[in-house]
């Protein structure tokens, strides 16, 4: 496909816009948000910066013969004081907006415009056309292709490093309940040449399985080849064993090869602790009970090794749903122990504690929550022992679909020794029915 | 080569029957419905199993997988990777958007502060701790912030 013609894409779908007068079923949800913050940093005068954001979806379902559907959501931020972010008083982004066409068999359908991938080892965002659809004896095809939605340009650089145009699909094979196993890849056009970064094409092919011979057990995962560097870029694989209803057993391995697995990301390059030789890895452990579908409770185990050294990180967590889902309620503890490696620079260590509860009434009426964090470290940073952070939310249902709150969080921290800050926000969200728990 | 040209004729006859009869099993192939049928109750942990427990059809994954447990929740990236069809028809895409995107105006837990019962990203005082968590696990950040989604991170990392 003609990049150009790709690019159009996102642009045709606001012409269609009128056809949803015709649709069947609309559906809209907006968060309309306003912040409030005051900074005070040494060395530059005082700030206040009143934020107003604007979140949008839209939905509208049932169009024409009843299979095609147009989707679209964005946001759009004014500063209502000083500049917020950059230079800037205003910015936005269209997340998505594409047409889409579902057959009424086979799971098949056909999207075009702004849209993401999840294929197999494929994570993408494109302007341009993708179909996919279940094949006879359990076979499954996808494929993709268009113009590469670009981000903000790399500091002193004219590009985001991305090539301009991909493609790229899934092949797959599912055999009953038991197990599927997919190929996948993405090819990306020649990365731009960039002054001060590294940076390498964007071309990943991969497998990934799935695999459950009782149903009591699960094995999944995935492993990535990058053709460009010719080497292993990532493995990442999961365990889940059920022995028991409610109970889940899980075991992760991960580990990513940083000179195969960041080629393409050129702002990666560039971090100071980044060495293309290095790899991480991580294996996991987590154990998980749900009882009485009123209370869970989760611990969990990882450990971490690179060359800079290795970490452990354990815990659990609880997490209570009670009066009919009106309350819930959670609190976790969590301990990092690292190696003086991933210390920040100036402290002598790099491990830390982590404490969290919280809980959210929810009436018909009100809804109400807090939540508080605190971050303890075993090493002083900037002087101080600990961030912590404690917020607060108070909100009214003025319609089932329509509710407005207000938000309130202080804090402290090794970057600000105040740090209270404040929110208005009015949701409008009528999909909470069927599709879209928000 | 002279067998191969006398056979490719017969070649593409089979060739052309196979395709006709492959489509017209397409189309006994059943699909996943566009919506859930039955209103789900927001923030509850949701239990497939407790209505779809052995109805799995054709090739589909027992319903019991996706059942969102706190282990699930944790490794839903598993899953989306090759069944976001199902996702879909509970969720609407912009609800893996609210962390999954291409530029974010804000902490998905700011946007979402009355809401701490959902799993987000980075709560509390990241700023401090991505410091460490970004030496520890550089892949995790990658996966959100490698490609895409990295405009606050260019500011100081330049």
């Amino acid at each position: 496909m003609k990049i150009p013609i790709a690019r159009l894409l996102p642009a045709c779908f606001f012409l269609t816009l009128p056809v949803t007068a015709f649709s069947a079923e609309i559906s809209v949800d907006s968060t309309s948000l306003i912040r409030f913050e005051q900074r005070d940093v040494t060395g530059s005068s005082k700030q206040n910066l009143v934020p107003a954001t604007q979140f949008l979806g839209l939905d509208a379902d049932k169009l024409v013969d009843g299979n095609l559907s147009l989707h679209f959501y964005g946001w759009g931020r004014y500063d209502l004081a000083d500049k917020s972010f950059t230079n800037d008083v205003s910015d936005g982004n269209l997340t998505y907006g594409y047409l889409q066409y579902r057959f009424n068999f086979a799971n098949a359908d056909i999207r075009a415009g702004r849209f993401f991938v999840h294929e197999g080892i494929v994570n993408e965002q494109v302007d341009g056309v993708s179909l996919r659809s279940d094949l006879p004896f359990g076979f499954g095809v996808s494929a993709f292709g268009g113009a590469t939605v670009h981000t903000s340009k790399l500091p002193g650089e004219n590009s985001d490093g991305k090539g301009d145009g991909l493609f790229g699909g899934r092949a797959s094979y599912r055999y009953k309940h038991m197990f599927e196993l997919g190929l996948s890849g993405v090819y990306e056009g020649t990365a731009p040449t960039l002054a001060n970064f590294t940076n390498g094409t964007h071309r990943l092919l991969g497998g990934d399985i799935w695999l459950s011979p009782y149903k009591m057990v699960e094995f999944m995962g995935h492993t990535s080849y990058n053709p460009v560097t010719k080497g292993v870029a990532e493995h990442s694989y999961l365990l889940n064993l059920k022995p028991l209803p409610g109970l889940t057993l899980s075991g992760e391995f991960n580990e990513q090869r940083f000179g195969n697995y960041f080629n393409s990301a050129a702002f990666f390059t560039k971090m100071p602790v980044f060495n293309p030789a290095d790899q991480s890895r991580s294996t996991g452990a987590v154990a998980s009970y749900v009882i009485a579908k009123t209370a869970e409770v989760s611990a969990d185990y990882k450990h971490y090794s690179r060359d800079t050294g290795a970490a452990d990180r354990f815990g659990a967590d609880l997490k209570l749903t009670l009066l009919n889902n009106m309350l819930r309620s959670g609190l976790g503890y969590h301990y990092l122990r690292a190696d003086q490696g991933f210390a920040i620079l100036g402290t002598s260590s790099a491990s830390y504690h982590e404490l969290r509860l919280y809980a959210l009434y929810d009436t018909k009426t009100y809804v109400a929550s807090f939540d508080v964090i605190d971050y303890i470290f075993k090493s002083k940073i900037n002087n101080e022992k600990s961030a912590w952070e404690a917020s607060a939310s108070l909100g009214y249902h003025i319609m089932p679909d329509l509710t407005a709150s207000a938000d309130a969080s202080y804090g402290r921290n090794p970057d600000y020794k105040d740090d209270l800050k404040g929110l208005l926000r009015l949701t409008y969200n009528p999909t909470f029915k069927s599709k879209g728990e928000k | 080569m002279r067998s191969f040209q006398s056979l490719f004729p017969v070649l593409v006859v089979a060739g052309f029957f196979m395709a006709l009869s492959a489509c017209a099993r397409m189309k006994a192939i059943p699909n996943l419905p566009a919506s859930h049928p039955e209103a789900l109750t927001a923030g509850q942990q949701v239990s497939c199993a407790e209505c779809h427990e052995d109805q799995q059809k054709g090739t589909l994954k027992s319903f019991d997988a996706f059942s969102h447990t706190p282990a699930f929740v944790k490794n839903h990236r598993f899953y989306a990777s090759s069944d976001d069809r199902l996702c879909s028809t509970c969720h609407k895409s912009s609800f893996c958007n609210d962390c999954h995107t291409n530029q974010v105006e804000m902490k998905p837990s700011i946007k979402f502060g009355n809401r701490p019962d959902r799993e987000m990203p980075h709560r509390g005082n990241f700023m401090t701790l991505h410091k460490i968590e970004g030496k520890l696990d550089p892949a995790s950040c990658y996966r959100c912030h490698g490609r895409a989604n990295n405009e606050r991170c260019i500011t100081c990392h330049r």
